[in-house]
């Protein structure tokens, strides 16, 4: 009997464990962590495990964000004063020791390097050339490509997906293994024709072929419409609507949300195409935003490079935008990607 | 839909008439069209043809025309593309047709270095890459996070992918001042060197670093010293700004793991550790494979970040560069040997991607 009861004592509980493997049980447990002399209510693990993604994913985010507060601080460093130039914006970590809201140093008011952005800084790059040339350019390059390439690609993605034709297989897969042709490889030979087609000069290669849509656009649009019944279709089909009418009227308002994410998503590429104007565009008049603002820095003629606040204020000018479109449409376009990563 | 029914109504008298006398020759009769495939087949064309003229003209012609040119001497000032290509056996290169294509592989860049100039710009590239495991674990381990079941994940969400939809150049700048020398990172680890460029206007070697006098070490050529800290930079960047992007795709798959599986696990006595290796990573498998894929793809296509940050050099710039910089750059560019080294990147991607797609067949076996 003594010894079965022996036996039996080894129960979390008891004694057997030194006091200070006992005490470190306790304090695990107090911190969620079960282990053999104490087991851990599952609602302080719970606790504990959420304490801590807090903590990892706050870290992340101060991360991802402080580069932005950064720039926004940077923006309005006083980098023109002789002596210190950007040596204020090399040491800057929350903001700058020297700002444009200093008034003894600066006479030109707290927004000195937007103004400068504004007034001043682009027509040093061509002649000709503002600001808000520039501006219209990105607008031009980034809004006619996208709603009329997303319209084409969305008109593309319907036939693929709700109109049986010979052949409508075949030319969609010779159609997706154009993504297999990596852009940087046709980029000389798309640049030539370009160049024989007088394109480049008036900003035109940044407009034309976006037009007739894009492959990918398509494939997404068509994995949205084939959750759509068909049902609808054959209703408008019976009551006597065309093809044309059945797109106008019921595809393009039930596809809005994915169409919408999409062209939200190409906006943001365009607008943000810096190597497209790069290597297509010649410097002058039309090229776009960031190629502007590369130039800005640039030793050649934007000079800026010693007054490297304007450049950064013009930086923020050109992410403004599309972050605000982004804050207004940030649940259409991560649902969009997600729906994206649980398709694949 | 009831013009078919008719049609066919009609149609049937007629055949079995044909059947019964015999007198008509089957030649004659014509199938009646039918309007609604008719219909079908021409307005299903009539969608598609703006994306398939854009396509064909863009892509396939253009990529068609970059071959062409890889084999001759064409130079923009030659006049019209389409003129030069149009007798094509009279323009190929004087010194062979693979003239190009011998310059990609053998062609030295003016500096004493061991290897020819293509292989220091693949071997940039492809150091690029170790962002994508750096990123890949990260970002898992962020998605991991963030699908617990906590209070405002979806910000999160939103603040991790603030980097994806930020400009390159504005980014660039940004982390251009951040590494200078006496820049917020050098602040942070009490660092006082210069990461982008670390003695003044000369690349860097190990003898200015540490005063030694050590002309043989390996870290004495700038490429390996200089460039090591240069692509540093580049890497933290891509991951940076890549990290975003990444994370939805797997917070998106993390949400499409079966729970009913992972319950069972839990029952059982696996603990979280197992659970995440044995039933949530191969479910994850899809996505991470689909990631990986164009990541890779991605990565061999760098070139705008070190660029922008060092201008073309042979220390840090992708291998894109060499096509800007032999095709595009200026009057004396030679769109023919621009297009030679397109071709030679085009290979050496579809070979990429065929080899991870066959490590995937293999793997699933």
């Amino acid at each position: 009997m003594e010894n079965n009861e022996n036996l039996n004592v080894a129960t979390p509980q008891e004694e057997s464990y030194s006091p200070i493997r006992y005490g470190l049980g306790a304090i695990l447990a107090f911190f969620g962590f079960s282990s053999k002399t104490h087991r851990a209510s599952k609602k302080r693990a719970k606790l504990v495990g959420d304490i801590f993604t807090y903590a990892v994913l706050l870290f992340g985010s101060f991360l991802m964000v402080y580069p932005f507060w950064w720039m926004v601080a940077g923006s309005f460093a006083l980098t023109n004063i002789t002596g210190t130039g950007n040596a204020i914006l090399n040491r800057m970590v929350w903001w700058p020791s020297i700002s444009t809201f200093n008034t003894e140093l600066n006479a030109a008011g707290g927004f000195r390097n937007y103004a400068e952005v504004f007034n001043r800084a682009f027509p040093r790059i061509a002649k000709g050339f503002t600001f808000w040339r520039a501006l219209g350019n990105n607008l031009l390059y980034s809004i006619v490509p996208v709603v009329i390439g997303v319209i084409t690609s969305a008109s593309a993605a319907f036939s693929f997906a709700k109109i049986q034709w010979i052949g409508r297989n075949a030319v969609f897969y010779f159609l997706l293994a154009a993504i297999m042709v990596p852009g940087p490889s046709i980029m000389v030979s798309q640049f030539v024709m370009y160049d024989n087609m007088g394109w480049r000069n008036n900003g035109l290669v940044l407009i034309i072929p976006g037009m007739f849509g894009s492959i990918m656009t398509a494939f997404f649009i068509r994995q949205f419409l084939f959750g759509l019944p068909t049902s609808i279709i054959e209703a408008a089909k019976i009551d006597g609507a065309g093809y044309f009418r059945i797109f106008c009227g019921f595809i393009l308002p039930l596809a809005m949300p994915a169409i919408m994410a999409q062209g939200i998503l190409s906006f943001m590429g365009c607008w943000n195409n810096y190597m497209g104007s790069f290597i297509m565009i010649p410097k002058g008049p039309s090229i776009n935003l960031p190629h502007a603002i590369a130039l800005m820095e640039d030793g050649g003629s934007g000079a800026y490079s010693g007054d490297f606040g304007v450049v950064i204020a013009a930086s923020v000018v050109c992410i403004l935008p599309v972050m605000i479109l982004f804050a207004c449409f940030q649940n259409l376009i991560i649902g969009s990607l997600m729906l994206t990563g649980s398709k694949e | 839909m009831m013009e078919e029914v008719t049609s066919e109504v009609v149609e049937i008298p007629v055949d079995s008439a044909a059947v019964t006398e015999e007198s008509v020759p089957p030649k004659k009769k014509r199938k009646p069209i039918n309007q609604q495939k008719l219909q079908d087949n021409l307005w299903g064309w009539a969608f598609c043809i703006p994306l398939i003229v854009g396509t064909v003209w863009f892509v396939y012609i253009a990529f068609i025309m970059a071959l062409m040119l890889s084999f001759t001497n064409y130079t923009l000032n030659k006049g019209s593309m389409l003129e030069f290509l149009g007798n094509f056996s009279d323009n190929i290169y004087p010194g062979g047709a693979f003239y190009w294509y011998k310059q990609v592989f053998t062609h030295q860049t003016t500096t004493d270095y061991p290897m020819n100039e293509a292989g220091a710009y693949l071997f940039n590239t492809v150091f690029y890459m170790i962002g994508i495991p750096i990123g890949m674990v990260l970002s898992m381990f962020f998605a991991v996070c963030m699908s617990r079941d906590i209070k405002g994940g979806n910000v999160f969400r939103v603040l991790y992918y603030l980097p994806c939809v930020a400009s390159t150049i504005s980014v660039v700048y940004t982390f251009k001042i951040l590494f200078e020398s006496e820049g917020v990172i050098n602040q942070l680890f009490g660092l006082d060197f210069n990461w982008l460029n670390l003695t003044g206007n000369a690349a860097a070697t190990w003898n200015s670093l540490n005063g030694t006098n050590a002309a043989g070490a390996f870290m004495n050529d700038p490429y390996w010293c200089q460039g090591l800290f240069q692509k540093m930079v580049i890497i933290i960047m891509s991951v940076w700004k890549g990290l975003g992007g990444t994370i939805i795709l797997y917070v998106a798959g993390l949400s499409g793991v079966n729970m009913a599986t992972k319950e069972a696990a839990q029952i059982d006595g696996a603990n979280g550790w197992q659970i995440f290796w044995k039933v949530t990573m191969p479910d994850l498998y899809p996505v991470i494979f689909y990631n990986i894929v164009t990541a890779v793809i991605g990565g061999m296509q760098i070139y705008m970040e070190p660029v922008l940050l060092f201008k073309e050099n042979y220390m840090t710039s992708g291998y894109v560069s060499l096509i800007w910089v032999y095709g595009l750059n200026g009057l004396s560019a030679s769109q023919a040997r621009g297009a030679a080294y397109g071709m030679v990147l085009a290979v050496i991607i579809f070979a990429l991607t065929m080899f991870q797609f066959w490590l995937d067949s293999r793997n699933k076996d």
